[in-house]
């Protein structure tokens, strides 16, 4: 039922964005090209527009020019629920679980791939109850995955942070997406919790092959996972490059540090 | 583990068939006045139901429940009525459900577009335009006076009183009788899809709804499709509850379709606890069944004077609306989980109490926290 | 002709009086995010006391005892039994549902104490009239507009003026930020609430002076009316609160003025205009012609 996580992914190419609220110009003509099997890191400090950057890339927030594409299907658009069903996944910046518990929250994540509706389940046809079935095995095996295999059954509401932010991950991986998009995957963890969930950031990237694009505030995070880096500065992006290139880039470290010398984990 | 939880499945089994022998029971025991509370009790439970799934699961306050029970209560009256097309009360009962269902459809431009309060007053809107109607189409809905309420026949059998009462097991069975098990019927049927509904693909879009459309919508949710949907289901379990409560009272009229009823079902599913099927009903119960109660015991209550007593008095009725106002007010602001919460709660302490030493790896809250306040920060505005 | 001024001068009246009620489920609005299903329950409350006491106090402080009195329950019951419940938008949501149950048990003993009566609320205007022009019209209506252009510019000015409206629009900006100012929020609260049961009790005046018959156990549902006025401008806007309660009462007024050509709607249409217009104006702005487009927030 996971097919697709096999193909490679598709290119996801941003083009020109420009979004605008209210006279204010959140994102300026920004432009960027995922390479399928990377992850693509979007850093900047706050208020930079990395969040309207994923509003944009996951439908919430409809650009005034530019376009987004997923190989050869233009995102801008659709609806988000349609981009969710395109395979391209995304977790928040703030926790973003409904109630109930970490099952319930996965299996909101296979909603995309599974068929049953109304009638099906309120009548509980066999084939509703079959498709459940499945679905919550799989759901089980990537809680395990992210290791959240042994909080399967615990409300959300009674997990620790770190947890409840895991959750998040292990919902979007539902989807079985061919992009995943983070939004501070590690904001307000722990060492070990973020050493954790940089590790199972790594290993799907390495075992599923899918893209991920990831907004992040934890420089060493980035410099360790990210393939590219695209840096935001009040809407408008001021570079380009491998970590190794953008941490030297005097632009980013003005943008960042004043005119500091370079160091890590800024923010 | 698999063992224990196997012994659970079939111990849960047994009770549930236990408790329909017992439903079954009080027909060949009790008299007409009980049969009847517990007759508008399974009708209001599944229109409860209805509204819990919208408002409780989904998160779409509706006043405007009232207007789809009419719709399902004056359907069938017409459908199955003359004037009227006349048609076998079953199928007239069917199509009655399903036009509520198109109300609710018909319904969804609003439904899909307009949030939170303003949908809470939107649907205000159709109980009063409701009214109207019924009011003034006189030929379809009789007007003031409202229509008499054909029987409804299935196979021959009439679940009325018009027939020679027969005796089953020596008890004269009349209409009484005859709809509590027909009410039993449909509040199983109820029951058991709108649990598969809470508990399969569509309850749990539902409550991302409810919980945050911004998640929902990433995570594949077709918000606009859902929130209509959520009305339809919603208005065919209403338009069933309408159904029923027509055969019972045996005749529809406008002025008992008016806002005090939504008011009434959303006291329901307040009490019960939101959005659960065993709230609803519990709700149901308590909102249907404490005001004939009241009244019928007002001159054993303290404080409650029997009617026709001079001022200042409080009466059965005012006394019981006293009650039920403020249980709105109370459970909602110290058991937000209402009757519901409060079983499990109790239940989950007699649990606790009995097995004095908790295997170490059940999770237990404590202290018992009540849902609202462990609910997550919501984070959309 | 004079028809047609009668009815628009009706429907101002009508609409001012709405516009009293309205900007009360404005104000807790915008202060709580709350919508109080007991406003009509307070009016009745206001209106009721201004009738038991206006024999011994005269109009004059009846009126002023039952202002102040409303206002105090009004505040009361937001600092003392719906604060309690918090201050997030999902707290605001059960708070609504709690004021239908405080709703039910005011309106209940209220019902109860008025019985079948229909209570004088002792007003000076009577059944006067004032020829105006081509139209006679009646004193109380001549008031209910007069008195309510005062009130409400008085409000408005409250609103811009004074560090409570400050406040109050900061918590209507944004309730979360405004929650860390802890107590005063707490206080802007009650004090918006006040406001409002103020507001309604001196629109209980209104809705039972003379052409209506007196202060019945019904009056406080009229305000419901008020619903549709509040929405259809959008429930945090006071303008257009005032705005749509304009609009509302002349409709009304008309529909029921031109009852006789519109008799395709059904006799008794001009009672439910208000939410009929209201529908069509969601169906086209989902929140009100003055409310904020909804944007997408993450």
């Amino acid at each position: 039922m996971n097919d697709r996580a096999f193909a490679p992914p598709p290119v996801l190419d941003v083009r020109d964005v420009t979004v605008r609220f209210a006279g204010l110009t959140a994102l300026d003509g920004v432009s960027f090209t995922v390479t399928p099997g990377t992850v693509h890191a979007v850093i900047g400090p706050n208020g930079a527009g990395k969040s309207t950057c994923f509003n944009v890339l996951s439908g919430l927030c409809r650009p005034d020019a530019g376009t987004v594409t997923l190989g050869d299907t233009e995102l801008t658009r659709l609806a988000p629920h349609r981009i969710a069903a395109l395979g391209v996944a995304r977790t928040f910046q703030n926790i973003v679980t409904t109630h109930g518990t970490v099952a319930d929250n996965l299996m909101l994540g296979r909603h995309a791939l599974s068929r049953a509706g109304f009638a099906a389940s309120a009548l509980r046809l066999p084939r509703a109850v079959r498709e459940q079935r499945e679905h919550l095995d799989r759901a089980r095996r990537i809680a395990e995955l992210t290791g959240l295999g042994a909080h399967f059954d615990s409300p959300v509401a009674l997990l620790s942070y770190g947890d409840r932010k895991r959750v998040e991950l292990a919902r979007a991986l539902c989807l079985e997406p061919r992009v995943l998009l983070l939004d501070e995957p590690v904001a307000g963890m722990n060492a070990a919790e973020r050493a954790r969930t940089a590790a199972v950031v790594g290993e799907l990237r390495a075992e599923l092959g899918l893209s991920v694009v990831l907004v992040e505030h934890d420089m060493g995070l980035v410099m360790r996972l990210a393939d590219d880096v695209t840096v935001l500065d009040f809407g408008r992006p001021i570079a380009h490059g491998t970590p190794d290139e953008v941490r030297q880039d005097p632009g980013v470290l003005r943008a960042y540090l004043g005119t500091d010398a370079p160091k890590e984990d800024a923010a | 583990m698999s063992d224990r939880l196997l012994t659970a499945l079939t111990r849960r089994r047994a009770g549930l068939w236990l408790l329909a022998v017992l439903l079954c029971l009080p027909p060949f025991y009790l008299d007409a006045f009980w049969l009847r509370i517990g007759l508008f009790s399974m009708a209001a439970a599944i229109g409860a139901v209805g509204l819990a799934l919208l408002t409780g699961t989904a998160g779409q306050l509706s006043l405007g429940h009232a207007f789809f029970l009419a719709v399902g209560a004056y359907g069938y009256t017409w459908l199955a009525g003359e004037p009227g097309p006349g048609l076998p009360p079953a199928l007239a009962a069917l199509l009655a459900v399903l036009l509520a269902g198109a109300a609710g459809g018909l319904f969804s431009p609003v439904a899909a577009r307009v949030k939170g309060i303003y949908l809470g007053i939107a649907t205000l809107a159709l109980v009063f335009l409701g009214h109207h109607v019924l009011l003034t189409a006189d030929s379809v809905t009789g007007g003031f006076n409202g229509r008499s309420v054909p029987p409804l026949t299935l196979g021959g059998f009439t679940f009325g009183a018009d027939d020679p009462e027969p005796t089953v097991l020596g008890v004269p069975f009349g209409a009484e009788e005859r709809l509590w098990f027909l009410g039993l019927a449909l509040f199983a049927v109820t029951w058991f899809t709108a649990r598969g509904l809470l508990r399969g693909r569509p309850g749990r879009a539902l409550a991302a709804l409810r919980d945050s459309e911004t998640a929902a919508a990433v995570m594949g949710v077709d918000v606009a499709r859902h929130r209509s949907a959520a009305f339809v289901v919603s208005s065919m379990y209403a338009g069933l509850a309408g159904v029923l409560l027509a055969l019972a009272f045996r005749r529809v009229v406008p002025d008992y379709f008016s806002l005090a009823l939504s008011v009434d079902y959303l006291a329901m599913i307040v009490i019960g606890g939101l959005g659960s099927v065993a709230g609803a009903t519990a709700g149901a119960v308590f909102v249907t069944a404490l005001p004939l109660l009241m009244t019928r015991y007002a001159d054993q209550l303290p404080l409650v004077t029997a009617p026709g007593s001079t001022e200042g008095t409080v009466g059965p009725t005012e006394a019981a609306r006293y009650l039920y106002g403020a249980a709105i007010v109370l459970v909602l602001l110290y058991a937000p989980d209402g009757l519901h919460g409060l079983a499990r709660r109790v239940r989950d302490r007699v649990r606790r109490r009995r097995t004095r030493t908790p295997a170490p790896e059940t999770v237990v809250p404590s202290p018992p926290q009540p849902a609202a306040a462990a609910r997550p920060k919501e984070h959309t505005p | 002709m004079t028809g047609f001024l009668d009815n628009v001068l009706g429907g101002l009246a009508l609409g001012a009086v709405y516009a009293l009620v309205a900007l009360g489920f404005v104000v807790i609005f915008k202060a709580s995010g709350v919508l109080n299903f007991a406003h009509g329950s307070l009016l009745l409350f206001g209106g009721y006391l201004i009738a038991v006491l206006h024999d011994d106090l005269g109009f004059a402080g009846a009126l002023a005892l039952a202002i102040l009195t409303t206002a105090a329950l009004a505040g009361a019951l937001d600092r003392f039994l719906l604060q309690r419940g918090g201050q997030d938008a999902h707290a605001a949501h059960v708070q609504t549902i709690v004021t239908i149950g405080v709703d039910i048990v005011l309106f209940t003993d209220l019902a109860r104490r008025v019985g079948g009566d229909l209570l004088s609320l002792g007003d000076p205007w009577g059944d006067s009239v004032t020829e105006l022009g081509p139209v006679t019209v009646a004193d109380s209506r001549l008031a209910a507009i007069v008195v309510s252009a005062v009130v409400i510019a008085a409000v408005f000015a409250l609103f811009r003026f004074t560090s409570w409206g400050l406040s109050l629009r900061a918590a209507a900006e944004d309730l979360e930020a405004a929650a860390l100012m802890g107590v005063r929020l707490g206080r802007v609260r009650a004090g918006a609430w006040c406001l409002a049961g103020a507001l309604a009790a001196l629109a209980a005046v209104f809705l039972a002076a003379f052409p209506a018959p007196g202060l019945e156990r019904g009056t406080g549902q009229i305000a419901l009316n008020a619903f549709p006025a509040a929405i259809l401008g959008g429930l945090a806007s006071p303008a257009g609160a005032l705005a749509g309660s304009l609009i509302i009462g002349l409709t009304e007024a008309l529909v029921v003025g031109y009852q006789s050509d519109l008799h395709v709607l059904g006799e008794g249409f001009g009672d439910v205009a208000p939410y009929a217009v209201m529908l069509l104006v969601l169906l086209v702005r989902p929140t009100g012609l003055f409310g904020a487009k909804g944007a997408a927030r993450v």
